[in-house]
């Protein structure tokens, strides 16, 4: 062979490798090489998580052998690029797990499949099924719910000389004072609570006001109400019942193991009640949950249930029919249930929830026992939130920074803030 | 994007001249056509990878698209937008400016600074050499964004070594006044490739000349001034542009910090930060195209004039 034949066939060696390398990677899923119908999961979340789904879809697989899931399992922050990369190239995984802030942006662009009358949805709460479905068609199912609930560590409040309010009754007013005077009784060595700009926690404030936070595709919220939502927080600034505005926003980055409530260094915070297990593995201590403070005179507290995620099936999806019994087992199967436990929100089918319960960790015992206490009192849970929604909480928390710095007065920056958001969630 | 932008030393591009001559031309073109056989995936990825999605960008930086619908045709829109009802780009734009204009000379003085004192010959230089580099290695990453947080955050170690001297330090990093500093600092601090390159160029000057300065009685300053800095300023200007276009494209250092929001209040909202919102969170990639395009734009235009400039300051041995 000379050397100019030699390279030749080397080149084209090296051209034939990188062929069959692309067409390697570009196996679009369909039918598995074994003839199982191939489906694929996407989801998001810690490793922990990410055991746990494995398990249960090894279930799933045994009691369906033809049909071959796939995980396709990523981190939180890089979740949704993801996500909207796959669906804009063709590719959307099959079965899609959502936030409900996000279920519009994919619903009415014609990404999801209506799964009505596909998955059985007779033992969930029908106002808590309500909240994945639009103009009448289900696209999404529940996993869970939590509700936005004050988190108080009892010891930390008694240490400081304080007691224990009584939450059917107490009001922002007492929250603000009990918060000033944990930090004093401590000597300043814990704080009162911890500043939160959670849209969950405006919702709320805005619900005993008598107003929604979004009202068809506008905002219901009035600037007087973001101005009080924003006094209590500069009154909690001021009398250090809070840390001061540069920490509140840095802790405030940050996940809830750094919160206050989980270094010991804070009585109270606010969360959604699916983080009282991690609040309470960081803290080491035993916390609890309260109802929210009310309004002077309020005639609800204005606490509602919310998804913790949404199962939903992708409109191209070759295997409608493998999808939504995938999404059947792991909404309503009691082994599915005693595997993922409350790790995708306390389950949202009470068959699951009653057959589950013995096996729940005690913290989300804890929860479930809050919920059912104030079941009665709660608001209905709100709609899913218009297009555009995801970045809520940036602009919101955006807006109360300017504020808690000096930096806009809250006449000035409830104007604002109502002006970009509606552009927000018009657009 | 823009990093293909490379400047080469004079010496590298031309090469020694080809020999071989008119004897063999059958085989030259064999191994032509070889050449390019070999060159043909590298070819197919540089048009599939690189052009393609860089013209398809182009095209979507002129449409609505949202990733899940169809783009649709809107002319200039986006990019009127930009300049006329969209504040926080205005914002971000300031942002970034402010972050270059700060911290790129101060990273290059001290990179040039550290260089002179390793070409002094220490013992062991290898070491520190690597040491010194190390930070550029991890600088772009998220673990030192993190430790960012702890040694800026108002509990951190910043604020306990002001405290040692009595000082109440604030929060740095949540404070809006002081959060973008932190991130300047955090540039500053990896300053190792730079170093390296101006170490290489320091290395490159005749000692003979420091010899005959010396003889003529010229001080280290005045060495300094009239032999190193003049010689050192290809490289010097080397490092300025591809920091800047570095700089410029800076993302994950506010991504981390920030927790991906650009806060507190906007004050470290980057240019990319607020790209890659627009593209990932609000869907809307039209948009986020066009920024591209105008960022590129951006750092074109900054590198030509900086090359313009370049004619007036830059000293190549070779031009009399």
């Amino acid at each position: 062979m000379s050397s100019g034949k030699k390279m030749w066939s080397a080149a084209l060696l090296a051209t034939a490798v990188l062929a069959v390398t692309a067409a390697c990677g570009s196996d679009s899923g369909g039918e598995s090489a074994d003839g199982k119908v191939k489906v694929r999961f996407s989801y998001w979340g810690s490793d922990a998580r990410q055991k746990m789904t494995e398990e249960a879809i090894k279930k799933f697989e045994a009691k369906n052998p033809n049909i071959d899931i796939e995980g396709e399992f990523s981190d939180f922050g890089s979740y949704y690029e993801t996500l909207a990369t796959k669906v804009a190239g063709n590719d959307a995984p099959d079965v899609i797990t959502i936030e409900i802030r996000g279920l519009r942006e994919y619903a009415e662009r014609g990404a999801l499949a209506d799964l009505a009358g596909k998955v059985n949805t007779a033992d969930i709460d029908a106002k808590v099924l309500a909240t994945g479905s639009l103009d009448g068609k289900q696209y999404a199912i529940p996993t869970g719910v939590n509700a936005f609930s004050l988190v108080v560590n009892p010891a930390l409040v008694e240490k400081s000389g304080q007691k224990l309010p009584d939450d059917t009754k107490w009001t922002w007013q007492d929250y603000v004072d009990l918060a000033s005077k944990i930090t004093a009784g401590s000597d300043g060595k814990v704080f009162g609570t911890q500043q939160s700009f959670n849209p969950g926690y405006l919702e709320i404030f805005a619900a005993q006001r008598g107003e929604k936070f979004y009202n068809g595709n506008k905002l219901g919220i009035t600037p007087d109400t973001l101005k009080a939502w924003w006094a209590n927080m500069q009154t909690l600034i001021k009398t250090k019942g809070t840390p001061d505005a540069a920490k509140s926003v840095e802790i405030g980055a940050q996940s809830v193991d750094q919160s206050l409530l989980g270094t010991n260094t804070g009585a109270m915070g606010m969360w959604w009640s699916n983080q009282l297990g991690a609040i309470n593995k960081a803290s080491g201590q035993d916390v609890s949950l309260l109802r929210m403070p009310k309004a002077e005179g309020a005639t609800t507290g204005g606490m509602f249930l919310q998804p913790a995620m949404l199962y939903t099936a992708s409109s191209k999806t070759e295997h409608p029919a493998e999808a939504a019994k995938f999404i059947d087992f792991m909404i309503n199967d009691p082994e599915a249930g005693a595997i993922i436990l409350s790790d995708r929100g306390l389950p949202a089918s009470s068959k699951v929830l009653a057959a589950v319960k013995d096996k729940l960790p005690e913290t989300d015992i804890k929860t479930l026992d809050f919920i059912d206490e104030v079941r009665s009192e709660l608001s209905d849970p709100p709609a899913a939130p218009p297009k555009g929604a995801s970045a809520m909480e940036d602009i919101l928390t955006r807006y109360s920074e300017e504020v808690l710095f000096g930096r806009m007065t809250t006449d000035d920056a409830a104007q604002k803030f109502l002006t970009e958001a509606n552009a927000s969630i018009a657009g | 994007m823009a990093d293909s932008v490379a400047v080469k030393p004079r010496e590298a591009v031309t090469g020694p001249a080809r020999g071989g001559g008119h004897r063999s031309t059958k085989r030259s073109r064999r191994e032509a056509r070889a050449a390019y056989l070999f060159l043909a995936p590298w070819f197919a990825g540089l048009l599939v990878i690189t052009i393609g999605p860089i013209l398809a960008s182009l095209y979507l930086s002129f449409t609505d698209y949202s990733l899940l619908e169809e783009a649709k045709w809107v002319g200039f829109d986006n990019y009127v937008k930009m300049f006329t009802e969209d504040p926080r780009y205005i914002s971000s734009l300031k942002v970034t400016t402010i972050y270059v204009i700060v911290s790129v000379p101060l990273q290059l003085a001290f990179a040039l600074a550290l260089a002179l004192v390793l070409d002094r010959g220490l013992r062991g230089l290898a070491i520190y050499r690597s040491i010194f580099y190390l930070p550029s290695l991890l600088g772009g990453s998220v673990a030192i964004a993190i430790l960012w947080r702890k040694v800026f955050g108002a509990d951190g170690l910043v604020n306990a070594l002001l405290g040692a001297f009595g000082i109440q330090g604030p929060g740095w990093v949540g404070h809006p006044d002081y959060a973008l500093g932190t991130l300047i600092i955090l540039h500053v601090w990896t300053f190792g490739a730079p170093m390296i390159i101006f170490l290489a160029g320091l290395r490159q000057i005749p000692s003979s000349y420091y010899e005959a300065a010396a003889v003529d009685g010229a001080g280290p300053l005045r060495q300094f001034r009239s032999i190193t800095l003049p010689l050192l300023t290809p490289i010097i200007f080397f490092n300025l542009v591809l920091e800047i276009i570095k700089s410029f494209q800076s993302f994950t250092q506010s991504f981390i910090v920030s927790n991906g929001t650009g806060g507190p209040a906007d004050s470290t909202l980057f240019y990319t930060l607020y790209l890659y919102l627009n593209g990932f969170r609000d869907y809307d990639m039209g948009y986020a195209a066009a920024m591209a395009w105008v960022l590129l734009l951006i750092i074109a235009g900054l590198t030509g004039v900086n090359f313009l400039a370049s004619k007036y300051w830059v000293f190549y041995g070779d031009t009399k």
